[in-house]
């Protein structure tokens, strides 16, 4: 899951200030609270349903918590599917031609370089 | 009917004069003033038809000036802009030319009002692009380029076809609402659809757009597929087809993006799912719709730019954007991040971003019209979009498993490219009056109203939770180095192999042809030989006196014969 540092005692003074505030997205337990924060959002966003007058082009979306059902069982659906599609298209990087999706070459000290062509 | 300077020329005075500048900041600064100029010229623009020139008895029109054309325009201009500014740091002549170039090309094709000047534009886009891919000189991108050259080519001169046939019919060449029916409009139809990657004409786009530079990709992403937008809403509103063909679109490339491992090539599906929304919005053709196709075209190429700007920035910093090797990296590239959500949030139609307030117009246009099973297809496709450019992207380049890698923040040119472009994309979100201001038709339509907003946030959150779940029971598909079969595989390796194994058998049966009748010759060669050689069965029996008297028997028959005919005569 997300932010797993494997080198817990990594120097992360020279980060920039920006991603040092952000390091708390390392942490198990701030994750955890994300996840609950987006079920007590998308629980909030279901009871919403029932409080305003829905204007709307379909019956269907009349239904409450329609856009919520919807927008679930369509993405599951669709990462399932994806799923199953590897078992028949995936093929190897070099299924082509060798080479065929690399980069250009880039040595491993360039992370400083300022031009494409460096 | 007076006379104005076309903005297509800067471009192209530009790129005539940039290889002479030196090479650095100046050039850079000089390239980057070019589109500023050329929105200035089409800004300037009064509507109507301007630079009329007559053309072996037919009329050409440099410049036709209306709504349509100036939003295009307009956002090309845009467009070159940050892409200029986000390769200010390139140094390479070929990519600072092509670059200008294309995009004069595109914003050329945008004001042409006849189907000769759009062709020479349509084709000038296809040239000058494929340096961009040329440019990153490897193996793969040089092939990558040659398919990409010969389709887009093909598009082009089944333009001309077209043309050609479409003024033998009517004797017009004017660039302006056709029916289909005739072969004519088919082929300028199919010419259109080609660059617009409608299915299974598609696979250039996914091709290519992941093979290019960094910093050419971001270029790519703004023009070719809108030019070709752009001509469909001209050319074919309301054509009925257009609404399943869009629908498709939106559907199948989301399904290869969630199992794609080049997250440039993530992208450049999910690019094609978007302009799937706009041809909707073509075929739907009523005046709700075509205002949603050219906002959302505007509204898609800078959310779209960004996204290709933020990736591009991990690609420069690391070497790769394979989301397998790729994770973390929101430590070290913060800014990045940040824009790369931005961008993410716009394309998946969040309140307050781009998407929301462009896509939304489509969609109502669509059910305004009782296209449920389209419109049940575009929500799909937009909670499809959240899944793998909202949350995939970000989320596997900057999140993930760490993947140790600890780049540098991108280089400040590229930080301000996308800096503005996120800006522009929270600005349209926020308030869209001003895009609304430039639309084709008067806009009646409110995109903030509690019901949409509530909605919206419930398909978005509700497909953020089924990641979630999906990614906590293992059941998400992880990253792995891979390519997956599309469409291309027919011409990548079908249709070689169909070709190397008929010529195999040709060759087969030409060699068997050739061997057998060797054989026969040889045989009866040896044959001859055997009989009438040295030594042979006939030079055994008839000795030379045997010969002699043969012949002699042969010239008395003459004789003979001879004799006979002249006393006859």
């Amino acid at each position: 899951m997300a932010g797993m540092t494997e080198n817990q005692n990594e120097d992360t003074s020279k980060f920039p200030a920006l991603g040092r505030a952000l390091l708390f997205l390392d942490k198990k337990e701030n994750i955890e609270r994300v996840v609950r924060g987006l079920y007590i959002l998308c629980a909030l966003l279901v009871v919403a349903d029932f409080f305003y007058y829905k204007k709307v082009y379909f019956a269907v979306e009349r239904f409450p918590g329609f856009y919520a059902l919807y927008g679930f069982f369509m993405c599951a659906a669709l990462v399932i599917c994806a799923k199953g599609m590897r078992l028949f298209l995936m093929r190897s990087e070099e299924y082509y031609a060798p080479m065929d999706v690399e980069a250009e070459d880039y040595p491993e000290d360039g992370l400083d370089r300022e031009r494409v062509d460096d | 009917m007076t006379e104005f300077f076309p903005p297509f020329v800067i471009y192209i005075l530009a790129a005539l004069v940039l290889p002479l500048l030196p090479n650095g900041h100046f050039r850079s600064a000089v390239a980057v003033l070019v589109p500023i100029i050329g929105a200035m010229l089409i800004w300037n623009l009064p509507e109507g038809l301007h630079n009329q020139i007559p053309f072996m008895g037919m009329e050409l029109v440099l410049l036709r000036v209306d709504k349509l054309a100036m939003i295009f325009g307009l956002i090309f201009s845009l467009a070159a802009f940050l892409s200029i500014l986000y390769a200010w740091h390139v140094r390479d002549t070929i990519q600072q030319v092509s670059a200008l170039l294309y995009a004069g090309s595109a914003i050329g094709a945008v004001f042409a009002g006849d189907l000769i000047t759009l062709f020479f534009f349509w084709e000038g886009t296809a040239i000058a692009s494929v340096f961009l891919i040329w440019a990153r000189r490897t193996p793969g991108a040089y092939a990558t380029g040659m398919r990409y050259l010969i389709i887009q080519i093909a598009s082009g001169v089944i333009l001309i076809a077209g043309a050609a046939l479409f003024y033998r019919e009517t004797g017009e060449i004017t660039f302006d609402r056709m029916t289909l029916g005739s072969i004519g409009t088919w082929l300028i139809f199919l010419s259109f659809g080609i660059k617009c990657a409608f299915p299974l004409l598609h696979n250039w786009l996914q091709d290519a757009y992941p093979a290019a530079t960094v910093t050419g990709t971001v270029v790519l992403s703004a023009f070719t597929t809108k030019l070709a937008v752009y001509a469909l809403a001209r050319g074919f509103p309301g054509t009925e087809i257009l609404i399943y063909i869009g629908a498709i679109m939106t559907l199948f490339p989301i399904f290869y993006a969630v199992i794609e491992n080049d997250l440039r090539r993530v992208l450049a599906y999910s690019l094609n799912n978007q302009l799937g929304f706009m041809v909707v919005g073509v075929g739907v053709g009523t005046e709700l719709a075509l205002n949603g196709t050219a906002a959302h075209a505007f509204a898609h190429i800078l959310y779209k730019a960004l996204l290709f700007m933020s990736v591009g920035a991990v690609l420069f910093r690391t070497g790769t954007a394979k989301g397998s090797e790729l994770g973390g990296l929101y430590k070290t590239m913060p800014l990045t991040m940040i824009f790369c959500v931005i961008g993410a949030a716009s394309i998946s139609a969040f309140p307050l971003f781009s998407g929301f307030v462009s896509k939304s117009l489509i969609l109502s246009a669509s059910a305004h019209e009782g296209h449920y099973i389209v419109w049940g297809i575009l929500l799909f496709a937009s909670a499809g979009v959240f899944h793998h450019s909202g949350i995939k992207i970000p989320y596997f380049a900057f999140f993930a498993h760490d993947s140790g890698k600890r780049p540098r923040e991108a280089p400040w040119n590229m930080l301000l490219a996308m800096g503005i472009t996120a800006f522009l994309c929270i600005a349209i979100g926020s308030y869209p009056a001003p895009l609304y201001a430039l639309l084709p038709y008067d806009v009646d339509y409110v995109p903030y109203t509690t019901s949409h907003v509530i909605t919206q946030l419930q398909l978005l959150f509700f497909s953020a939770l089924a990641f979630t779940v999906l990614m906590r029971t293992g059941i998400y598909p992880p990253e792995l180095k891979s390519v997956n079969l599309d469409f291309d595989w027919s011409y990548r390796k079908a249709l070689p192999a169909i070709l190397r194994s008929t010529v195999g058998i040709i060759s087969a049966i030409w060699g068997g042809i050739i061997g057998t009748a060797q054989a026969l010759i040889g045989a009866a060669l040896v044959r001859i030989y055997s009989v009438y050689g040295p030594g042979g069965a006939a030079s055994r029996i008839w000795g030379t006196g045997t010969m002699v008297l043969w012949i002699a028997i042969l010239l008395g028959a003459v004789l003979l014969f001879n004799f006979v005919e002249l006393n006859r005569g």
